[in-house]
């Protein structure tokens, strides 16, 4: 752990929040009508600096947590501001910093856009908040404050149901978060048990012996919290509504930020709480998230409504992650974090994308749009991008994250990763019909009059498309940063359990196999990226 | 306070009476609440001309501040010296006891200068509001410092009978007089099912002194004892009557909502305030030998208490209802810390107390100013637009709100962390997990609330304002729903003279022939102009709010002084 | 003759019990004050018994803060019996019923 002088992450935290204070308490009357989105800009774009600044700060290589900064907060309870970040944690920063300015300039609303900045500014802060806590219950502070603004972003700004999916999504959340604070606060009862000190920090409470009772119970406490927020499989049902009557900027966000809240808890505490019962419930879990994957592609098929095919292909995706992470080996889980960061930039594309389809034509059903590559080739062409991101060609970032997943499961378990598969063929089937349907064939009257994209809004979306084109040709430099981290956090679960995987997936091992190497040279071209042993992790000097 | 050296007589059994030490100071809260209501009485019908509602005001509030600083003397007192019993051991005098007389003293504060503005308002003379608030904030405070389940008993009586009144007072509201003998009737039962209890105790342990009972049950075992049991339990249920837990929490609803809303704010923190010092002290510092017997009967109390008040709440359309059921479900997780029995279980009550009072005060300023001019406008569709009309009023509602259901960096979230967190000190795991399942049902109803002023008023279209139609990158893409919100079924309620506002329904064909047929224009009947906030009302919103945030974002102060108060616990 | 001080025990019981039966079933709401009082009557027989049998004189004096809260009870509850009386001329408890929920 290094501490540096400069607070990074405690200002990266503390910047949108107090923006989202002042935007909301500058009167509407005082200021001209622009003062609060252009506040609101401001501060996003500072965030974002700060964001790339610690990108800057962080070294590559140590896969501890970097950045360290560690405050009382409520003595009493053992609280503490505790905030540090590591390779798994430092893109999906980034990611969220990008998205917060892009987000505000592609999905803006007229209904009383200074609260909509504000909550969307609250939002960011708790985000980043639950990215960078250290300290269980300060995590949990962050987590549980997301569902404010988000939830007042559905309800305030959505579509026709919105308050039913707002409500729906709240209940959801907030009931499954009631368990993950119960499962906190055992877990740091027991490890006071066992050492006398309470305190909730993770690097302490990681040390903590769990009998395989407690294990499973809190496993599932707090898999129950991020279960719901991915969403996992039978825990789902919320996110269809949600996704589809937010307005764009709730729904980008709900799918490439706050999803990963979720598979980020589950990475960065069950694996690091509950080694062993991660190991012993993974079956179930892999079993989840493929049953995820073939369930949202298959019922994807059936969406003729754009918002709501996304929001299951959604469902589909963040099954990989799941899988990637519950392999339990470097290349699941770095394919797993890598993407959770290509699942959030595609998604929020698509969905940037189709609001701006809905603003042209009202409407997000399928067969309400035909032949719009004609009259709009931009929208079209990086519609195309980004759907082809997301059924994994080559190339792409999409690919490179689905792989490794893919191959960190086929070795550790076999079965799940051949139905995942599928999952794969039929996303490609899903999205190239809706593609077909929408952006094919002879367009209306209407549809012919469809304007293309501006240039502001094509400077939007062309970070997102640089990044997805970038991160699928050379994903090296992320992977460099992910890998430490992650081998670190399988060989803590790997010690925890004494369960030596097969031959050459043992993390640290030194006889790793060429064979199993192979995996992510191919991909990435880089001598080691999903190669577990850290000593061939040399840290090559790319720069983000 | 003299009646109470008879006490003495109990404990030594000369036939010589003697009068016993009395230390002042530790009574000095009370007597500046009682002296000053005294006082105030009699000044009014002395000078009944000049005597307004802003001097009583003024006095009230004098009164309260005397009373606090009395209380930090009290501290100042305790943390040197120590805790100590006086008054021949019928009143304790220690961090805990002192605890509760700043928090009832603070309360006190917040609802006079809430009062004065609903006084003028409602066209209410005279000095009783202040007078019988005082009183019963002076009974709050006694139940606080009492060490003799008589003393609990008289402290209990006083704060509940000037409350029956204090229900009563507004005699404009039909409402008012029947939250008043509804609360007068089980108030009553309450008392004499507590006095029997007393009576049982008192026969098992030949005292009423707790430390002497405390004494008498360490030394000697009493597994089955029939009368004690009995007792406990009749205790038990008195006290389940004050606090408004199930199943003995069916007055509260109609009072909260009959009484007069700055009444009911006063009751919530003052009457809960009273009754759990009272309970912890009883319970969990007397009988602490007994706990197995009473533990199972607190834990079923508190998540009945938990679950019923999170789910009834859900289907009120009235907002005191709404509040009657949330302080029955906030009870419940004030009753975790109770169940715990530890010294973390009570810091973790008192802070819960401390929180909720301001909160639930705070709230209530803030439905007083709400109600309008005869305190008619409770039902959650009210509410509706305010964030348009008065977006300072509606952000302070808002907070109030959101501190209540928990949510982080609010001291409503560290306090039910810290019930919670007791609970499983102890492992009730169970418990524990109950209580965060329904603070989540209960942050649904608190978050309709606050989405319902956040929600636009008028019909769809009204709402998307051509003016600000933004131009430039990404249009918007904002199309207002047809009101999808649960707050807007409240509009089904019986019209009241002025219509409700059923217009967003437009989606449904019925509900806007309605309001073309007869409802009058819409503009009048959403519209209904911003209410009057009075400057007092305002500061005792502010303090409200702002204990709710700085603490909670800063949490050391009132956590520390928490703690200590019950260090100083005997 | 003395009589064993259980059977004033008993009686304090079988009084409580009627005065709680009392307030629970019966609706007129001076009936249901005189159970009340039945009750605190009961609760006073029992202190006064109590201390006989503990030879304690506490408990008598207990008696009178008893008596004399629930005489300031009475007090209350009646103002309260006639202000609603004037207004709606009913004692009966099932007539009060503005509020619901």
């Amino acid at each position: 752990m290094s501490t540096t002088q400069f607070p990074y992450l405690t200002v990266l935290v503390l910047v949108p929040a107090i923006g989202a204070a002042v935007v909301a308490l500058v009167p509407r009357q005082a200021v001209s009508r622009w003062f609060h989105e252009m506040l609101g800009l401001v501060v996003v774009v500072v965030t974002l600096a700060v964001a790339v600044a610690i990108a800057f700060q962080f070294k590559t290589g140590d896969g501890g947590y970097q950045l360290v900064s560690d405050h009382v907060w409520a003595k009493d309870l053992g609280i503490r501001w505790s905030v540090g970040i590591d390779g798994i944690s430092l893109f999906l920063l980034l990611m969220t910093a990008l998205l917060f300015p892009l987000t505000m300039l592609g999905a803006r609303v007229r209904r009383d856009p200074r609260s909509f900045v504000a909550w969307l500014l609250l939002l960011e802060a708790a985000c980043l908040g639950s990215f960078v806590s250290l300290d269980l219950v300060l995590f949990f502070l962050f987590f549980e404050l997301t569902l404010v603004p988000a939830y007042f972003v559905i309800g305030g700004w959505g579509y026709a149901r919105r308050g039913y999916a707002a409500i729906k999504f709240f209940i959801y959340t907030f009931a499954g978060s009631a368990f993950l604070l119960v499962g906190i606060l055992a877990v740091a009862f027991i490890h006071q048990s066992q050492t006398g000190t309470l305190t909730f920090e993770l690097p302490a409470l990681m040390h903590t012996h769990l009998s395989g009772t407690e294990g499973t119970l809190l496993f599932l406490a707090f898999t129950a919290a991020f279960a719901v927020k991915t969403p996992v499989f039978p825990f789902h049902t919320w996110s269809p509504d949600a996704y589809a009557e937010a307005p764009t900027a709730g729904a980008v966000l709900l799918a490439a930020v706050m999803a990963k809240l979720g598979t980020y808890g589950i990475i960065r505490f069950d694996l690091n709480l509950f080694p062993q019962a991660t190991r012993t419930l993974a079956p179930l879990l892999l079993t989840l998230a493929v049953i995820g994957i073939v369930y949202g592609a298959l019922v994807a098929c059936a969406q003729r409504d754009l918002k709501r095919l996304l929001a299951y292909s959604s469902l589909a995706q963040v099954g990989f992650i799941v899988l990637g992470t519950f392999a339990l080996n470097s290349q699941g889980l770095t394919g797993g974090v890598l993407q959770m960061v290509n699942h959030g930039l595609i998604m929020a594309t698509m969905f940037i994308l189709v609001g701006w389809i809905y603003q042209r034509r009202k409407t997000w059903q399928v067969s309400g749009l035909r032949g719009l590559q004609s009259p709009a080739p931009v929208l079209a062409g990086l519609f195309t991008v980004a759907m082809m991101a997301s059924i994994g060609l080559p190339g792409l970032n999409g690919f490179v994250g689905e792989f490794l997943v893919l191959i960190g499961t086929f070795v550790a378990h076999r079965w799940w990763a051949v139905v995942a598969t599928t999952g794969v063929v039929v996303a490609a089937v899903y999205l190239l019909w809706a593609y077909q349907q929408a952006f094919h064939g002879e367009p209306s009257d209407e549809d012919a009059k469809t304007p293309d994209l501006g240039w502001n809004e094509r400077l939007i979306v062309a970070p997102l498309i640089i990044l997805i084109v970038a991160l699928g040709v050379f994903p090296k430099p992320v992977i460099d940063r992910i890998g430490p981290s992650v081998d670190r956090l399988v060989i803590h679960v790997d010690q925890v359990t004494h369960t030596p995987l097969p031959a050459g997936l043992h993390a640290g091992s030194a006889s790793t196999p060429s064979s199993h190497r192979l995996s992510g040279s191919a991909l990435a071209g880089s001598n080691r990226p999903a190669g577990p042993s850290r000593a061939s992790t040399t840290p090559t000097g790319g720069t983000p | 306070m003299s009646p109470l050296g008879l006490l003495a007589a109990s404990s030594p059994a000369t036939p010589t009476t003697h009068v016993p030490h009395v230390d002042y100071l530790s009574i000095l809260p009370m007597l500046i609440m009682i002296g000053g209501a005294l006082a105030l009485m009699v000044a009014s019908s002395l000078f009944r001309k000049i005597l307004t509602v802003g001097v009583g005001t003024w006095i009230t509030a004098a009164v309260s501040v005397a009373a606090l600083v009395a209380g930090l003397f009290q501290w100042d007192q305790i943390s040197t010296h120590g805790a100590q019993v006086t008054v021949a051991g019928a009143i304790a005098f220690d961090g805990f006891d002192v605890f509760i007389q700043i928090v009832v003293a603070m309360a006190m504060l917040l609802t006079a200068l809430i009062g004065d503005g609903y006084l003028r308002r409602e066209g209410v003379e005279g000095p009783e509001f202040h007078v019988l608030a005082m009183m019963s904030a002076s009974g709050a405070m006694m139940m606080g410092a009492a060490n003799d389940l008589i003393v609990v008993f008289l402290g209990l009586e006083i704060l509940s009978i000037a409350l029956y009144v204090l229900a009563a007072f507004n005699h404009k509201r039909a409402e008012s007089g029947e939250a008043a003998l509804k609360y007068f009737v089980l108030g009553a039962f309450s008392s004499a099912v507590f006095v029997y209890g007393i009576a049982l105790t008192y026969g098992a342990t030949g005292s009423t002194n707790l430390p002497q009972i405390a004494d008498y049950l360490s030394r000697n075992v009493i597994a089955s004892n029939g009368v004690l049991l009995g007792g406990l339990a009749l205790l038990l249920v008195g006290f389940g009557f004050k606090i408004a837990a199930v199943p003995f929490h069916m007055w509260s609803p109609d009072v909260y909502q009959g009484s007069p809303s700055p009444v009911t704010g006063f009751m919530a923190a003052v009457a809960k305030a009273g009754a759990f010092a009272a309970l912890l002290r009883v319970f969990v510092s007397t009988f602490a030998t007994a706990r197995t017997d009473w533990q199972p009967i607190i834990w079923g109390l508190a998540i009945l208490s938990l679950v019923v008040g999170a789910t009834v709440a859900l289907m009120q359309r009235d907002v005191k209802r709404m509040m009657a059921y949330s302080s029955i479900n906030h009870a419940g997780f004030i009753l975790l810390g109770v169940e715990a029995a530890t010294t973390r279980g009570v810091a973790a009550s008192l802070y819960y107390i401390i929180t909720y009072m301001f909160l639930v005060i705070g709230s209530f300023a803030v439905i007083t100013v709400m109600s309008r001019p005869g305190d008619t406008g409770h039902q959650i569709s009210d509410y509706r637009g305010l964030a348009r009309r008065q977006p300072l009023l509606a952000l302070a509602f808002a907070v109030l709100l959101l501190g209540q259901a928990g949510v982080p960096f609010t001291t409503g979230f560290l306090a039910k962390f810290e019930v919670v967190a007791a609970a499983e000190a102890t492992r009730a795991y169970v418990l524990a997990a109950i209580a965060m399942v329904s603070a989540a049902v209960a942050a649904f109803f608190y978050l309709r609330v606050a989405v319902t002023m956040f929600s636009p008023v008028g019909p769809v279209g009204d709402v998307a304002d051509g003016a600000d139609s933004a131009a430039g990158v990404g249009r918007p893409d904002d199309t207002p729903g047809d009101g999808g919100w649960a707050g807007d079924r409240a509009d089904d309620r019986a019209g009241d003279g002025r219509g409700s506002p059923t217009s967003r329904d437009t989606g449904d064909p019925v509900s806007s022939l309605r309001v073309l047929t007869d409802a009058p224009p819409l503009d009048s009947v959403t519209e209904r102009g911003p209410v009057a906030v009075p400057r007092l009302t305002w500061l005792a919103i502010g303090l409200s709010v702002g204990f709710t945030v700085v603490f909670g974002i800063i949490p050391g102060p009132i956590l520390d002084f928490a703690h200590q108060a019950t260090l100083l616990f005997p | 003759m003395t009589i064993n001080p259980d059977w004033y025990l008993a009686l304090g019981v079988v009084l409580f019990s009627i005065g709680a039966i009392g307030v629970l079933v019966r609706r007129n709401v001076l009936v249901m004050f005189m159970c009340v009082e039945l009750m605190l009557n009961a609760a006073n027989l029992t202190f006064v018994t109590f201390a006989r049998m503990l030879h304690d004189i506490g408990g008598q004096v207990l008696v009178f803060f008893v008596l004399v809260v629930a005489a300031a009870e009475v007090v209350v509850g009646l103002g309260i019996v006639v202000a609603i009386f004037r207004r709606r001329s009913t004692a009966n408890a099932d007539d009060l019923h503005l509020m619901k929920g």
